[in-house]
């Protein structure tokens, strides 16, 4: 594990990836400004003691992964035919990886998109599903609060309970430019909702959803708040899905369900626009923890196993190909804390340093993860070893927060 | 302008001009009737598709990861009902006798609904193959006779190939490797037999399988040149099943563990072992090289087409999702970046299918089927009554001479530069097609965002399936450096292949 008084920066030298070795950019001075800006402040207001606290939190995410995460992976990615692994939600809830970015005032740890990268990193080496949970309910509190939503933050942050911290969110869909939206009747203080949503992560496992709907009148969407126990909301059995399995997700159709409105009416592409923002980032670290993961496994493995009378990590062939994922690792490093520094610090262009830190990382690790499978041959292709689940949770994260092509041309379209 | 001595030279010259025009040489001496025959099997692959496999692939693979110890026997049944396990037998061992190449074209549209469907149909001939490799005929008949049975009685009776080990994976596919390997399953001559003691893994169709054949060896000191192939029925005393593996994909296709235990096995379901080349004028290595050689070449072709059909597959859902489904305002295929995906989506499995194609064309002008594709033999073999067959072909097939004639024509009568394009070419398509696969359900998934995840749309399971292609029939570093070896080793004294640096 980290050591306090180890580097928090992981140098291009340390390329085994062990569970020891994770991204923390060191803190930076941050501007002033909206909700999340103040919340990324800390890490810059207290340069010393942003980093000790990062460097807390990557220790705690280590010893969680290796200790909560690992042993069980295979029996937790079971779900939905295995049970739900609830018990470990709520010891990660308890160790306050939802609080990460959350304002003091919301219970929260106040610190900025780094500290979440370390987290989600650390975790998503050993199993990217709890990842998914974070990544989902986090950015579900970003729309809250670029949409000015706290009181109603303020209601689900004081439970003590992970199940009803959690926010479904439908994270893989970009509402803008797939319009999967239900219906709402939209007035101040209260809506009501119909219609389909599909893909709702944690829809049926979170207490409350945040649901993109159509108002009849505005032309771009809205988001309403829904209590997911609330009558007239009808959630399907968890859908059967690639990877992140126990970060599940349902088809909810609404029916006459009362919903709290949140933000302006047909606001809701600014707000999911500022969330994925910053967000983008945080999926980026999920895939370096994917990679990372798959390469440590594929290491071992090579060292281990033998072809031809040696090691199969000294037939060149093989050695190229990890070569070549060490490669990407290292570089997929360089790019996230560059990222993570630029988003927290709120640079010029940060926004678009986030983007495409995503959009290159998710693609390195979909290669990388491909070719950890391909070290192990026959095994990595089974359920025993976690290289087959790395392989489908990174092709997964990679549709996080849209279609990954759409997404480039998004990018292309905001810089013209 | 140029005599025809110097055509022969330079066309000699590397790249050899046969080498690179197996079709091209193919086209002229294929009977015209293959056609034909391949537009029916490819019809009847899409009337199985949409009868059989549409209603029940998704279904399959949503009670599979809920029971990963479900065995498909419903699907076998039905495979085997309509025909398919005797489809590509040889008329003269009692099969139905479709021209071979065709069975690639049916694995593509299978294998475009599901991988693991398809497999529990082409892992079989993979078997079939394996046995034709030795050219011991009296054996080849005797099981492709079961398998005949099997189909009349309504039993299906499916052949499964037994090579990989719990510690020796790619070595057992390379004769150049297979000395320096961790090699645990042996077979001992007893008197009357061989006793089989090991273990063998990842045996695709293990579990439906009636028949195992046995990839073994009798000296582990030496296994190139002490390779035993043995034929072992379900029931045999000290064999029994091990594990099945829960894989991430190709679920419905059982990966089965077999153990043999003091397994003795007669002479008489022995196929291969090196008493029977003894006399050969060759090496006891170049032997068991041609059995492997053979075998490969023709089943690499169909693992290609598998993985053209993956591609295809992965194109083929993409498509019907930008169909109707707006992004940014208008219908996804109308984007001009959406098009270009699926357009290189498309051309990855047209080349794809023509890998296979000009792998089939080596295979039928020097390899394991060139005899059947002889017009004479072809047009003979299609139009002959069965019962004449029955009568007269089955029981020739039988006598010892049966098997000295078609060994003379195979092992003995071959060159080396047939085994050496048919491996090349069985290599280069196996890593083409597969990769193409993989690589379209990548795009497709990325290409559909978060439909492209479930697995009620498909292609999460096609991406899922698709990768155990790039691994199994010797993993795609493994067919690069043999195809390596085809185009290379030969015309370079300086090239060294499989050797450890």
């Amino acid at each position: 594990m980290i050591a306090q008084n180890e580097p928090a920066v992981v140098t291009v030298t340390q390329t085994s990836y062990s569970s020891t070795d994770s991204v923390v950019p060191p803190a930076t001075k941050t501007k002033e400004g909206s909700a999340p800006q103040k919340a990324a402040a800390k890490t810059g207001a207290d340069n010393q003691g942003g980093d000790k606290e990062l460097k807390m939190m990557a220790k705690a995410a280590n010893e969680f992964a290796l200790k909560q995460l690992a042993p069980n992976r295979e029996e937790n990615d079971k779900y939905p035919f295995g049970p739900y692994f609830a018990d470990v939600v709520q010891k990660a809830f308890e160790l306050d990886f939802f609080h990460i970015m959350l304002p003091e005032a919301l219970n929260g740890m106040n610190l900025g998109i780094s500290a979440l990268s370390t987290v989600l990193e650390s975790i998503c080496r050993e199993d990217s599903s709890l990842g998914g949970i974070i990544f989902t309910t986090v950015a579900a509190q970003e729309i809250l609060r670029q949409a000015g939503a706290d009181p109603a933050l303020q209601r689900i942050c004081d439970s003590q309970k992970a199940r009803e911290f959690l926010i479904g969110l439908p994270v893989f869909n970009n509402p803008g430019e797939v319009r999967h939206l239900a219906q709402a009747r939209w007035a101040a203080g209260q809506c009501t909702l119909s219609g389909r949503i599909e893909y709702m992560v944690l829809g049926g496992t979170a207490k409350q959803a945040l649901v993109p709907v159509q108002t009849p009148g505005a032309a771009g969407f809205s988001y309403a708040l829904v209590n997911m126990e609330e009558k007239g909301v009808r959630k399907s059995e968890p859908i059967l899905s690639l990877g992140l399995h126990a970060c599940p997700a349902v088809d909810v159709d609404f029916d006459g369900a009362k919903a709290l409105p949140i933000g302006q009416e047909g606001q809701g592409g600014f707000y999911f626009d500022k969330m994925a923002d910053r967000m983008h980032a945080a999926a980026a670290a999920m895939s370096v923890g994917q990679m990372k993961g798959s390469f440590r496994e594929a290491l071992d493995y090579a060292k281990k196993r033998e072809q031809g009378g040696h090691a199969i990590i000294n037939w060149s062939e093989v050695k190229m190909i990890l070569a070549n994922m060490a490669i990407k690792i290292t570089n997929a490093e360089m790019i996230l804390e560059k990222a993570c520094q630029a988003a927290d610090a709120q640079t010029p262009r940060w926004e678009a340093q986030s983007r495409a830190a995503a959009l290159m990382i998710q693609e390195m690790a979909c290669d990388v993860t491909t070719d950890g499978i391909q070290v192990l041959g026959g095994v990595g292709y089974m359920k025993d070893f976690g290289q087959e689940k790395r392989f489908r949770d990174a092709k997964h994260t990679q549709a996080l927060l849209g279609i990954a092509p759409a997404k480039k041309i998004k990018f292309m379209n905001e810089m013209l | 302008m140029i005599t025809s001595s110097e055509i022969k030279t330079l066309c000699a010259q590397a790249p050899d001009f046969d080498d690179i025009a197996c079709g091209l040489n193919a086209t002229k001496k294929a009977p015209k009737g293959m056609v034909a025959e391949t537009r029916k099997v490819v019809a009847i692959a899409r009337k199985f598709k949409q009868e059989v496999m549409q209603p029940y692939t998704l279904e399959l693979d949503r009670r599979m990861q809920q029971d990963p110890e479900h065995l498909p026997w419903e699907f076998v049944q039905k495979a085997n009902q309509w025909g398919f396990y005797s489809m590509w037998i040889p008329k003269s061992f009692g099969g139905q006798g479709y021209n071979i190449p065709s069975l690639s074209y049916f694995l593509e549209e299978t294998a475009s609904e599901c991988l693991a469907l398809a497999n529990l149909i082409g892992v079989h001939y993979l078997a079939i193959t394996s046995i034709f490799s030795t050219w011991n005929i009296g054996v080849i008949s005797r099981l492709c006779g079961f398998v005949r049975e099997g189909e009349k009685n309504n039993k299906p009776c499916l052949l499964s190939t037994a090579i990989t080990e719990p510690n020796a994976g790619t070595d057992v596919e390379e004769c150049e490797l297979v000395d320096k390997g961790n090699i645990t399953c042996i077979a001992t001559k007893v008197s009357g037999g061989y006793v089989i003691n090991g273990t063998k893994v990842f045996i695709s169709n293990g579990h439906v399988s009636q028949w195992h054949i046995v990839i073994a060896y009798a000296d582990a000191r030496k296994p190139s040149e002490n390779v035993v192939i043995l034929a072992v029925q379900n029931g045999t005393r000290g064999f029994s099943f091990g594990r099945k593996e829960h894989k991430m994909g190709v679920k419905g296709c059982p990966a089965s563990e077999l153990i043999f235990k003091e397994c003795f096995v007669p002479d008489d379901l022995v196929l291969a072992d090196p008493e029977q080349h003894r006399k050969a004028k060759r090496a006891a290595k170049e032997t068991g090289a041609r059995f492997l050689d053979y075998t490969l070449a023709a089943s690499r072709a169909g693992v290609s087409a598998f993985g053209t059909g993956a591609a295809r597959g992965a194109y083929e859902s993409a498509l019907a999702f930008a169909l109707k489904t707006e992004v940014d305002g208008k219908l996804l295929v109308n984007h001009e970046w959406a098009q270009s995906m699926l357009a290189e989506m498309y051309k990855n499995a047209a080349l794809a299918r023509l890998s296979y194609a000009e792998a089939n064309h080596a295979n039928g002008m020097y390899g394991l089927f060139s005899l059947l594709q002889i017009k004479p033999l072809y047009y003979y073999f299609k139009y002959l009554p069965m019962a004449i067959v029955d009568k007269w072909i089955v029981p020739f097939m039988r006598l010892p001479v049966a098997t000295w004639l078609f060994q003379k024509l195979y092992l003995d009568g071959k060159k080396p530069e047939a085994f050496r394009r048919i491996a090349g070419w069985g290599s280069l398509a196996k890593f083409t097609g597969t990769d193409a696969g993989v690589k379209n359900c990548h795009m497709a998934v990325e290409l559909m965002g978060q439909a492209g995840l479930r697995q009620d749309h498909k292609v999460e399971k096609m991406l899922r399936d698709a990768k155990l292609l790039q691994i199994y029939e010797g993993t795609n570093q493994l067919n690069r450096l043999n195809l390596f070896k085809c185009i290379a080793a030969g015309q370079h004294p300086q090239v060294k292949v499989f050797e450890y640096e």
